[in-house]
């Protein structure tokens, strides 16, 4: 068997626990996987079945967990929980949210918006710090879905993120389907979001589906919803093909959570992840060739 | 602006309890902010419903599905999980459910839920590698009554007033009568499951306590002592040879002597 690719080329897929044994039963031609470790730290059965993807494919460990923005502080027995599933399958990445779930002990099980503030800047730092050398690697951090921001923000979270790379060392995972619901949702120019992203700093994209519902108290208008039931929406696409010529191609992600279909369903949405690559990186060449 | 923890407890107050007058005036977005944190409420309560009514499936057959909804309802508003794994989620559920009125007439309820809960773990659960009983011979007749024995992680140990296995074993046949009578009659049940597979076992009085000891820790003596004042025909040697024979030992530790 070749050796597991540090650096995917082709567009990979979030993998749930529906469709572990499948995947391990007929080896889809998925260019990687990403998981989330909270489905596995209390199924030693699906992280067995793991361990022997991970011999195949590149795996990628996505906590929903970690919650470097609780105030309350890191979970600490989490932080270990994932180290040693991070021992145990290698992951090419590791990444996280922007956002906060752990509340004085409890878990609230949604990723919640933060202030852009010196004091969470500070608080969120820290955290980073604690987690990457929990983890022993760089977390790559995820721009949130917002629906919702605060009055008393003094950056924009483009600000922010850059703060947060420039003072943690993160590196940024970036939702492009998060960029243009944010973007709509709190009324801003998402290609000038990306274009003000740190581009060095990028490792990653996702890409998932999103849902429209009447937005509250204005009638007339939608709020889009990350619910990651369905495809990707044009919009987003186009969104990605703007990210792509920016970032350069990246390892790309498709997530799917909710109402999760065949595996196929997945895999063609990753194909045509990848024929956006293919049609920036040629129209590129076009361009360079032709001046 | 206020403090981070403090716009945090507001908004967990918000999400939790649905109490958003003290956040609504630190948000922005829309017209209407604090209608947007309806998305972030209904995903919380939605998503731990789904949690707790997937880890309680007979629970779901036994009481009904409307009524345990409404308990779950309650459940996920007044005790959030505590860990970023919700898999570990509803733990508590048996007992909230005892407590709860409508159900009085099923006195199994709690163990039965119990139970239910436990399967979700076992079915989950992968066998570690069994220690011969050969290992025993290392250990000296002084010090083995003071060995800790740690059992296979897919054990689940229950005893109930009700046929609670026979109950679970309707459900899993996907065979379930209309009606069900369920005469009392005390049982000690065994249940031991690994990748997806579940095997239900009853056990005599003293094995069930010996096993009952052994699995939570306890040193042997101790273990065979318990089981020797509720079984007074308890054969300590033969038990202990059938934990080794049934593959339920993956560890032993000499030097926990007297800890637990």
């Amino acid at each position: 068997m070749s050796p597991i690719p540090r650096n995917p080329t082709q567009t990979g897929v979030g993998l749930r626990l529906p469709h572990i044994e499948e995947a391990v039963a007929t080896h889809p031609p998925a260019g990687w996987f990403e998981v989330h470790p909270e489905n596995f730290v209390s199924n030693p059965h699906a992280l067995e079945l793991l361990q022997d993807l991970s011999a195949r494919y590149p795996i990628s460990i996505h906590s929903v967990g970690l919650s470097v923005g609780s105030a309350s502080g890191i979970d600490r027995t989490h932080l270990a929980r994932v180290r040693a599933m991070v021992d145990r399958i290698d992951p090419i990445l590791v990444s996280g949210h922007l956002a906060w779930s752990t509340h004085q002990g409890e878990y609230l099980n949604d990723l919640l918006p933060l202030p852009y503030t010196v004091e969470t800047l500070a608080v969120v730092v820290r955290h980073l710090h604690e987690v990457q050398d929990g983890l022993g690697q760089p977390f790559l951090l995820e721009n949130p879905s917002c629906y919702v921001g605060f009055a008393g923000s003094t950056m924009t979270e483009v600000q922010f993120l850059n703060e947060l790379v420039d003072q943690s060392g993160c590196r940024l995972l970036c939702d492009v389907s998060n960029v243009h619901l944010s973007a709509h949702n709190m009324d801003y120019d998402p290609q000038a979001y990306l274009n003000g992203l740190p581009a060095d700093a990028v490792g990653e994209l996702h890409l998932g589906g999103f849902t429209l519902e009447e937005d509250a108290g204005t009638p007339g208008r939608v709020v889009l919803v990350d619910t990651h039931d369905t495809t990707v929406a044009p919009a987003a696409w186009d969104l990605y093909a703007h990210a792509v010529t920016k970032f350069g191609p990246k390892p790309t992600l498709i997530e799917w959570d909710n109402e999760i279909p065949g595996l196929a369903t997945l895999l063609h949405e990753a194909a045509m992840a990848d024929a956006v690559i293919a049609r920036v990186l040629a129209a590129e060449v076009t361009r360079a060739v032709t001046g | 602006m206020l403090s981070l923890a403090e716009v945090q407890s507001r908004l967990r107050n918000a999400v939790v309890s649905g109490d958003v007058a003290a956040v609504a005036p630190l948000l922005v977005g829309g017209q209407d902010p604090s209608g947007r944190l309806g998305i972030h409420r209904r995903h919380y309560e939605a998503s731990l419903l789904a949690a707790i009514m997937g880890r309680f499936p007979a629970t779901s057959w036994l009481v009904g599905t409307p009524w345990l909804e409404a308990a779950a309802a309650d459940f996920v508003r007044q005790c959030p999980p505590t860990a970023p794994c919700i898999a570990d989620y509803g733990r508590a559920f048996p007992a909230f459910l005892a407590a709860r009125p409508g159900r009085e007439g099923v006195a199994y309820l709690e163990s039965f839920s119990e139970m239910d809960w436990q399967l979700g773990r076992l079915s989950v659960a992968v066998d570690l590698p069994a220690l011969d009983v050969a290992v025993l011979a290392a250990v000296s007749p002084e010090t083995l009554l003071d060995v800790v024995l740690t059992v296979q992680p897919g054990t689940y140990y229950a005893e109930a007033i009700w046929p609670i296995d026979e109950l679970i074993g309707l459900y899993l046949s996907d065979a379930a009568p209309e009606q069900v009578t369920l005469a009392e009659s005390p049982v000690r049940i065994e249940v031991r499951g690994a990748r997806g597979k579940l095997r239900f076992s009853r056990i005599a009085s003293g094995d069930f306590r010996f096993r009952l000891a052994v699995s939570q820790g306890t040193p042997l003596g101790a273990a065979a002592e318990r089981a020797a004042l509720c079984d007074r025909s308890f054969d300590p040697g033969r038990a202990l040879a059938a934990l080794f024979s049934e593959g339920l030992v993956s560890d032993m530790d000499v030097t926990l002597s007297g800890a637990v």
